[in-house]
């Protein structure tokens, strides 16, 4: 295993879709930056202490990162067997359900690893703007909610990227459900029952964003735990095409 | 020209996923049903039920979004296969390549407006939300052919970008930072960004119920935004086709 997360680790870093997806957080954080220059009660959004580590939540989850990182995870698997590299894998031999769960190691690492590179811009600029106003409580909670939201973000779009990689039909897909149905969660959040059960609110109900008691945090945990077994199930028989 | 894109959509019969893409413009009508059967009443509006059902995130989110993943799929399939060499061979103009699968993009936006359209009648009058009434539907159908016409030459930016890369992942992620950027500039300046001026033609008369615009509505120059952009798109799309081999 130890071998195949650092064979992953070689061929994502000769691939330049990891600085894409660096490329699109840092976007997304640009663009909520550009939003926080509006004026409410008398003062910009972005002088509010928080508000920007807080609201880049959100608006990075609903419309850009889980799509980013469902296209990343289903194109580390499904290159293979476009790239017809499975048949070299084949013949060393490699463990294929090693191979795929590396490979959703891999896509985890990278959903908590762009979350906190999410965290570490909107604190930095935070920080600029009003370091004082900011306390260690708050900067370790938005750590700890920014965590909490890579993991749970990836939990809720594995079975997608399990899905389409057991379709082989790949990354359109991937991204085009991981959209919609990321998107879906500005609706779901209108109810309360629908927003404990929902993945992609589950997720801030688990990381704290939304006020949510222990049960609803238990639901939560979880409807998200289902996803990643869910995940898990469909991966189990996936078998690359034999040429 | 014409036969390029007739051939372009010969093409396409055999890309089952496209089709599938359009199922995407029945996705906000079912919402906006399921929003004012248990959250809000449209109190009989019809304009506030189409509102939700075709002029919110369908023209900011998911229209750009289905556009961006077809025109990185139409230029992308064709560089997978090596297909350009041939085409370049036939001779076929590079320029005209581009317009042609500008041509389908223009064509099917315009098909997923009309489809949102229809089921937004649909989901809206069947279950007696509102009365059918010829007035506001002939105003959603010319207001969505609006859209569909005037998206697609607001992502042609995206087409351009997809025609100057090998890969795929650039041009989809573009997308959605693209559409997202539309979505959040439409509070800071309407005119700098071709969606978001897209949305202030779309919006000129102020005739959509709740929709607040933070600018005055300039509608030349939301036309010259959008003209600017595609420009630079051709630009770039000449350049980068006249290098490729």
């Amino acid at each position: 295993m130890k071998k195949l997360l650092w064979a992953e680790r070689q061929k994502i870093r000769r691939s330049n879709i990891v600085w894409i997806a660096v490329f699109a957080t840092v976007m997304v954080a640009v663009i909520v930056l550009l939003g926080g220059q509006d004026v409410y009660d008398g003062s910009r959004n972005i002088d509010n202490a928080g508000w920007y580590m807080t609201t880049a939540q959100p608006w990075a989850t609903f419309f850009v990162l889980p799509a980013v990182i469902a296209l990343l995870g289903s194109y580390i698997i499904c290159r293979e067997e476009q790239e017809d590299t499975i048949t070299s894998l084949r013949l060393i031999p490699v463990n294929e359900a090693k191979l795929t769960a590396a490979k959703m190691i891999v896509t985890f690492s990278f959903s908590i690893l762009l979350y906190l590179l999410l965290f570490v811009i909107t604190f930095s600029v935070e920080a600029i703007l009003h370091f004082s106003d900011l306390s260690v409580a708050m900067v370790l909670g938005f750590l700890k909610a920014y965590f909490l939201d890579g993991l749970g973000i990836f939990l809720a779009i594995s079975p997608i990227i399990a899905f389409v990689s057991r379709m082989k039909k790949g990354y359109w897909l991937a991204m085009l459900f991981a959209e919609i149905y990321s998107f879906a969660g500005i609706f779901m959040s209108m109810s309360n029952t629908l927003k404990t059960f929902y993945p992609f609110t589950a997720v801030f109900g688990l990381s704290g964003y939304y006020e949510a008691t222990i049960g609803n945090r238990i639901g939560s945990i979880i409807v998200l735990l289902l996803c990643g077994c869910l995940s898990a199930f469909i991966l189990k028989g996936l078998k690359y095409s034999e040429k | 020209m014409l036969r390029l894109i007739k051939i372009e959509f010969l093409k396409l019969r055999r890309r089952k996923f496209v089709w599938l893409m359009l199922l995407a413009a029945l996705f906000m009508p079912f919402l906006a049903l399921l929003y004012f059967k248990y959250v809000k009443e449209t109190g009989g509006d019809p304009l506030q039920f189409y509102r939700w059902s075709a002029f919110s995130y369908t023209i900011f989110i998911i229209l750009p979004v289905v556009l961006g993943i077809l025109c990185t799929m139409l230029i992308y399939e064709e560089n997978q296969y090596d297909m350009l060499k041939q085409l370049w061979i036939v001779p076929i103009s590079k320029m005209g390549y581009f317009f042609s699968k500008f041509c389908v993009v223009l064509i099917y936006s315009i098909c997923f407006m009309l489809i949102t359209a229809v089921a937004s009648v649909m989901f809206s009058v069947l279950p007696g939300y509102v009365a059918f009434d010829w007035k506001s539907v002939l105003y959603l159908l010319k207001t969505c052919l609006e859209i569909g016409i005037i998206i697609s030459f607001a992502m042609l930016p995206i087409l351009a970008i997809a025609a100057s890369q090998k890969g795929y992942i650039l041009p989809v992620c573009i997308t959605l930072v693209y559409s997202f950027l539309s979505f959040s500039l439409m509070t800071v300046n309407m005119y700098l960004h071709p969606l978001s001026s897209m949305a202030v033609i779309v919006m000129r008369n102020g005739d959509i119920p709740g929709v607040v615009l933070t600018q005055a509505i300039n509608v030349p120059l939301a036309f010259l935004c959008i003209c600017i952009w595609d420009i630079a798109a051709v630009l770039l799309a000449n350049i980068a086709l006249g290098r490729r081999k």
